[in-house]
């Protein structure tokens, strides 16, 4: 009788054992080191570091105001995190949201760039000399603790990230930590450049949204050069020369602006605002003829540029 | 209910439209371009429409930026600076968005269970652990 409590005690022991063990293999098994694609393994140099990220140390529950200020003055942008407090961090969540770390940047005259949640990107970034904000969440998603660092580096020999987070400049965490936890963010990242800088690993209809985003809080003078370097990383981006085309025009440089829209329509024919735009200009230059078929060409595109299109025709001589 | 909003339906459909009228019937001069903003947001769904949305937003995301007790002062330029879809974002979803703040305040349970996910290498809240 005694011998069977103690075996059934036992048999209670081992399977809480293997219960455990189970468990413990279930998560580890989604902690793996991640891995990048060959391409991108080819790419990239070994070990990579982005030289001059100053290091500012978060005050309570300043990590977002911190990561922007490395990441603003890296950028040439000389703003101390004290005047970053007011403007991005909330008193109501003793945090900062996304959204607006992004606005920040955009306020200080940076572009920012959303990555696309892939830890080649975050990698290729680092090796472009590029510091990332990355958001991570430290805890279980049960008990969230969020929180935003500067990713800085990275050895892929050692399987090492290093990071400017929280009070600790240059710590090194290991891939499969790192990731675990930025995992848990959806893999948010984002880079903040001087306009003119694209990121390496950004697309075109993402860059296209990120400066014109841009453009509308700080005017077509500073987006001019985004624009510029836009349509050189993306010699066929029809939209590109189109958004060229305005800014142009809202600097002034209407010669300008004409010559981008040509280029506009010809890589994407059927893009009736380009045409629109582009026949108004000329109407207003007196270039009757082209203007007329540039304008025929926007009211046959159907769109909402079609009755403009025909009351500017009505107008020519 | 099904009643009630087939019966609602039309009439804020009406509203958008001439909702929508008034916004794209403001005194532009007759030779204005079409913004870049507009062709993109044009190339994604019904412009007008994401135009109201995009208003409605930003008033909606003063008011929360006020009650969560940011600086009056501040306010309106923190809006400014929002694209419109992250606007939308924050008037939608303010509550749920995760704020970044690197602070965890935890039970003792807690502790044991993050100490342990520390150890494996899962999370990171500990310094010590690693």
């Amino acid at each position: 009788m005694q011998d069977g409590s103690i075996g059934g005690s036992l048999n209670a022991r081992l399977a809480g054992v293997v219960l455990v063990a189970l468990c413990l293999l279930l998560i580890t098994g989604c902690a793996a080191t991640p891995r990048l694609a060959p391409a991108t393994e080819q790419a990239l140099p070994r070990q990579a570091m982005v030289e001059n990220v100053p290091f500012h140390a978060q005050t309570d529950y300043q990590c977002g105001p911190a990561s922007l200020a490395m990441v603003l003055n890296h950028a040439d942008i000389d703003v101390p995190m004290e005047t970053l407090i007011p403007q991005v961090y909330l008193p109501g969540r003793e945090g900062s949201v996304q959204p607006e770390m992004l606005a920040t940047a955009r306020r200080h005259g940076r572009i920012p760039y959303v990555l696309n949640n892939s830890f080649d990107s975050l990698l290729s970034e680092i090796a472009a000399g590029h510091p990332v904000v990355v958001m991570q969440n430290l805890s279980l998603p049960a008990w969230p603790m969020w929180h935003y660092a500067v990713a800085i580096g990275y050895d892929l020999d050692r399987e090492e990230m290093i990071l400017h987070s929280g009070e600790e400049a240059q710590r090194i965490e290991a891939f499969h930590r790192f990731d675990a936890t930025w995992a848990r963010s959806g893999r948010w990242a984002f880079v903040a450049l001087p306009p003119g800088t694209l990121p390496s690993t950004v697309g075109e209809r993402r860059a296209l949204e990120a400066i014109a985003a841009f453009e509308q809080v700080q005017g077509p003078v500073a987006a001019l050069p985004a624009w510029k370097g836009l349509v050189e990383q993306f010699p066929a981006s029809g939209m590109g020369y189109f958004a060229l085309g305005n800014t142009r025009y809202a600097a002034g440089d209407i010669q300008g602006a004409i010559v981008a829209f040509r280029a506009a329509v010809e890589r994407r024919e059927e893009l009736g605002p380009a045409w629109l735009n582009l026949g108004l200009l000329l109407a207003a230059q007196d270039e009757t003829s082209e203007a007329r078929h540039a304008l025929n060409r926007a009211a046959a595109l159907p769109g909402s540029w079609q009755t403009q299109a025909n009351e500017a025709l009505s107008r020519l001589p | 209910m099904q009643t009630f909003r087939r019966f609602l339906s039309p009439f804020l459909i009406l509203a958008l439209v001439l909702g929508s009228f008034t916004v794209s019937a403001a005194p532009l001069p007759a030779s204005d371009l079409i913004s870049t903003q507009a062709a993109l947001s044009a190339e994604s769904a019904d412009a007008d429409r994401e135009r109201i949305q995009e208003i409605l937003s930003r008033a909606e995301v003063q008011e929360q930026l006020i009650a969560q007790g940011v600086d009056l002062a501040e306010v309106e330029a923190r809006v400014a600076a929002l694209s419109a879809e992250e606007a939308h974002q924050m008037a939608e979803q303010l509550e749920q968005l995760p704020a970044g703040a690197g602070v965890v305040g935890a039970l003792l349970v807690v502790f044991i269970v993050l100490l342990v996910t520390d150890i494996l290498g899962l999370t990171n809240v500990f310094p010590f652990t690693r």
